[in-house]
């Protein structure tokens, strides 16, 4: 059985821990009673792949089979979660190739001569040809790239089709193809409780339009937690749903396919990456400090290579076929086995090592924007319940918060970083003054259809992301982070750890309560 | 931080040269470490033998004999035996093994291995190679078993005599503990001779938690008993049971006499060795009584 997740209280026994800080990282003491929230050991990984994959395909929830569904005139359309996910990228055969190919071979089977995989990257970058060989597989690559393997394109206005509004009054505005196919096989993976159900088609094939609806301020706001999808916990859930059901009712049928993964998450030889330090083996203790120095003596763009080209080495823990809602309660469960920790209480202080990489900045440059929304957009709210830091509390985190972007994959993040936050960081009137005028603007909207870019309005979404704990926290701080980066992103720079402890006390008191987020692998923090 | 620092860090944190020790939140749901197996056949060669007889004459015997008093009583009893025997003892102090193999015979030391906790004396290497050099030490698991005497036994098919602590651990309070049946069951199943052995003072002389006798050379009384036989049908509890009233016999007849401790052993009223029942305090108070020294008052003191 796997161990489950489990808080450790810092003794004069333990260790220092392991902290990430970009691409660099180091062992870091903590004071004594410091809580650390440690994440389940990896679940038992499915050894028979395609054997699983296939069973799942013939034995869907509340679905017919995917073979029975499947017929030789009809329009199928392969869906597949874009370049964001799984974080870092997976060693080869990723488990989208593997799906997609299973999938493939039904269709085949069945003599469907109609078939078009499209990656939903909803108002993410495209994905170039050799980040789409890796996620799909050169076989499939080879017999569908480029003109039936495509990225979607939100701003393609004559391939988009205008479903109506939900209940909100919210447009549901899709990919054509996708609205006119017969059936839509969505191959996903949920990494995180985030991810997957009525978020995959409705959000992945979505225009700005579509996405305006649940990506504002006010929506991020009232979404405590993003990874508590329950009823009354998540608006951007709900509106997802509602999207979900408008979509249902136009007639576009749905099998999806999901997966979830263990958590694997560094390979070999970071592998100590995944383990609580004080299981370090004598190896582990020796590759950490190679590592440690090699890190050190590396130039930049060596140690950007070096962790650019990590790839994980998870395993299958779970497929689920059918009716989008149904697999995907069964994925949540499984999810919850390999992330949820139970933790007993909130905490005045906060404090998480962020690591190199997010959902967008895959084979990139994680730039100050990116750091918030890694920060207090995805772990602030990697919990259940309550957040794992009290009201007015403090968060902590370590990363050097280089002033750097990506020319290519985040242009308009330059701009918003210099133009919109040197003027103002709050989320509402950013939303207000700005949105409009970067996510119409032609020349992003050009380079996103036709370059690399990250759709226009990409960087306001990063900064609701944090909307909730932005207006939650006290006081947000940065171990080692570029004094000008933080303090145009609001937040303040501390040297150290003991220096952060310092300056935290100014809004929690003398001697708050710290509780340490060991994070990756992926966690979520059930706070009681 | 520079990298003899970050090095240092490391070494401090995962206490390197000592034994590994998860927090204690972390103990119940850490597995011990798969540690690799420390050899320790080369010692019983004749040179390592060459080496640990050096070392007790040269090193550790002066070293117990000047700093605490030793007295060894009845060791003619090992005349009328032949190896391979088993030595059992209480076990209070560090101090217990040495001072059996320094106050054995050489022709008896020069055969004799010891029993040795594996997760406490075979935890880090430089603690292996001590414990085999200088006591001809083999790893045994606390936890018992098959697997746990499988070492004893091959030594003792070749031959070697046993230095065993029934005990499993020393004793936090000086007084004697339950004694575990693997070392009975391993006297059963090969047939050997049990010499007991009471070892009175050791625990005030070095008690647990010390790495070095106390100051004043306090006095320790080695009493070497009657060999125990193994009966024919006896069930290793008995032997077991055996094994504890000899060594209470030889505390007895160290605080009375010989005559009088075979009275009470005749009388089934040999005092019991667990302690006085009552509170942990009174039990480590009594048993830090200090040990009587041996013959007259020094007249200048």
């Amino acid at each position: 059985m796997t161990r489950p997740g489990f808080v450790l209280e810092v003794d004069e026994r333990t260790p220092p821990l392991f902290v990430h800080s970009g691409e660099r990282f180091k062992l870091q003491r903590f004071p004594m009673g410091t809580r650390v929230i440690y994440p389940p050991d990896p679940l038992p990984p499915i050894r028979d792949v395609r054997g699983a994959i296939r069973h799942a395909l013939a034995n869907p929830i509340d679905s017919e089979p995917l073979e029975a569904l499947l017929r030789p005139d009809m329009k199928l359309t392969i869906g597949v979660d874009d370049i964001s996910l799984p974080l870092p990228p997976m060693q080869s055969p990723d488990i989208r190739q593997l799906v997609i190919e299973e999938v493939v071979e039904l269709a085949a089977g069945k003599g469907v001569e109609d078939l078009k995989i499209i990656i939903a990257n909803s108002l993410h970058r495209r994905m170039n040809s050799d980040e789409i060989k890796h996620a799909v597989g050169e076989r499939v690559h080879r017999s569908f790239f480029p003109k039936d393997l495509t990225n979607h394109d939100a701003e393609d206005r004559d391939n988009l089709s205008y479903l109506g509004q939900t209940d909100e009054r919210e447009d549901v505005e899709i990919n054509k193809r996708v609205a006119e196919s017969d059936l839509v096989v969505y191959v996903n993976i949920n990494l995180v409780a985030m991810d997957g159900g009525d978020k995959s088609v409705p959000v992945g094939f979505a225009s700005y339009r579509s996405v305006k609806p649940h990506h504002n301020v006010d929506t991020m706001m009232h979404s405590k937690s993003y990874m508590d999808p329950r009823p009354g916990r998540s608006a951007i859930h709900e509106s997802c749903a509602r999207m979900g059901d408008v979509i249902r009712n136009a007639g576009v049928k749905i099998f999806q396919i999901e997966t979830t993964l263990t958590n694997d998450v560094f390979p070999d030889p970071f592998g100590f990456m995944n383990k609580r330090e004080w299981e370090w083996s004598v190896k582990d203790q020796a590759t950490y400090l190679a590592a440690k120095k090699a890190n050190e003596m590396s130039p930049d763009q060596i140690r950007h290579q070096v962790f650019l080209r990590m790839k994980s080495p998870y395993n299958l823990s779970g497929v689920n076929a059918g009716e989008t809602r149904a697999v995907h309660e069964s994925t949540l469960g499984r999810l919850h086995r390999q992330q949820l920790v139970e933790v007993d209480g909130q905490t005045d202080v906060m404090v998480i090592g962020l690591p190199y990489l997010g959902p967008y900045n895959v084979n990139s440059i994680m730039n100050p924007i990116l750091v918030h929304c890694l920060g207090l957009g995805y772990m602030f709210n990697m919990y259940r319940n309550k957040p794992v830091v009290r009201p007015g509390g403090v968060m902590i985190m370590h990363h050097p918060v280089p002033w750097q972007f990506h020319q290519v994959h985040h242009p308009s993040y330059v701009d918003f970083f210099e133009e919109v936050l040197s003027e103002t960081t709050d989320p509402s009137t950013i939303e207000s003054k700005y949105e409009e005028r970067y996510a119409t603007d032609p020349w992003y909207i050009n380079l996103y259809r036709k370059s690399y870019a990250y759709h226009g309005v990409h960087p306001f979404y990063m900064w609701y992301w944090g909307a909730h704990a932005l207006d939650y926290l006290g006081d947000v701080i940065v171990v080692g982070g570029n004094r000008r980066s933080c303090e145009r992103l609001g937040y303040r720079s501390a040297t150290t750890f003991s220096d952060a402890l310092e300056m935290a006390q100014d809004t929690v008191g003398r001697s708050p309560s710290i509780t340490y987020f060991h994070y990756p692998p992926h966690t979520i923090a059930d706070v009681r | 931080m520079s990298w003899s620092h970050e090095v240092r860090d490391v070494a401090r944190g995962w206490r390197w040269g000592h034994r590994p020790l998860p927090p204690s939140d972390a103990a119940s749901s850490t597995e011990p470490a798969r540690r690799w197996e420390f050899p320790t056949d080369w010692a019983r060669t004749e040179t390592g033998r060459l080496a640990r007889d050096a070392l007790l004459s040269g090193v550790m015997g002066p070293i117990v004999f000047t700093q605490t008093s030793p007295e060894v009583m009845g060791l003619e009893t090992l005349d009328s035996l032949r190896p391979p025997v088993m030595f059992i003892s209480n076990h209070s102090s560090h101090l217990d093994a040495t001072l059996i193999l320094t106050t054995l015979p050489p022709k008896w030391r020069n055969r004799t291995a010891t029993a040795a906790a594996k997760d406490y004396f075979f935890d880090v290497w430089w603690r292996s190679a001590f414990t085999a050099l200088v006591y001809g030490g083999f790893p045994i698991e606390r936890g018992g078993g098959e697997k746990a005497t499988a070492k004893a036994k091959e030594l003792t098919r070749e031959g070697w005599n046993l230095i065993v602590f029934p005990e499993g651990t020393r004793s936090p309070d000086g007084w004697m503990q339950r004694f575990r049946h693997g070392s009975a069951k391993l006297a059963l199943d090969m047939a050997m001779p049990v010499v007991p052995i009471a070892i009175v003072g050791a625990s005030v002389a070095m008690p647990k938690g010390r790495n070095w006798p106390a100051p004043g050379r306090p006095p320790i009384r080695v009493r070497y008993g009657e060999a125990l036989l193994p009966r024919e049908g006896e069930s290793h509890q008995e032997l077991s049971l055996r094994m504890q009233q000899a060594i209470a016999e030889l505390f007895d007849e160290d605080r009375s006499s010989w005559w009088e401790a075979r009275r009470r052993s005749a009388a089934g009223s040999t005092p019991r060795m667990h302690g006085p029942a009552g509170p942990r305090w009174l039990r480590t108070w009594e048993g830090s009584r200090p040990v009587r020294r041996s013959g007259r008052p020094p007249t200048w003191k």
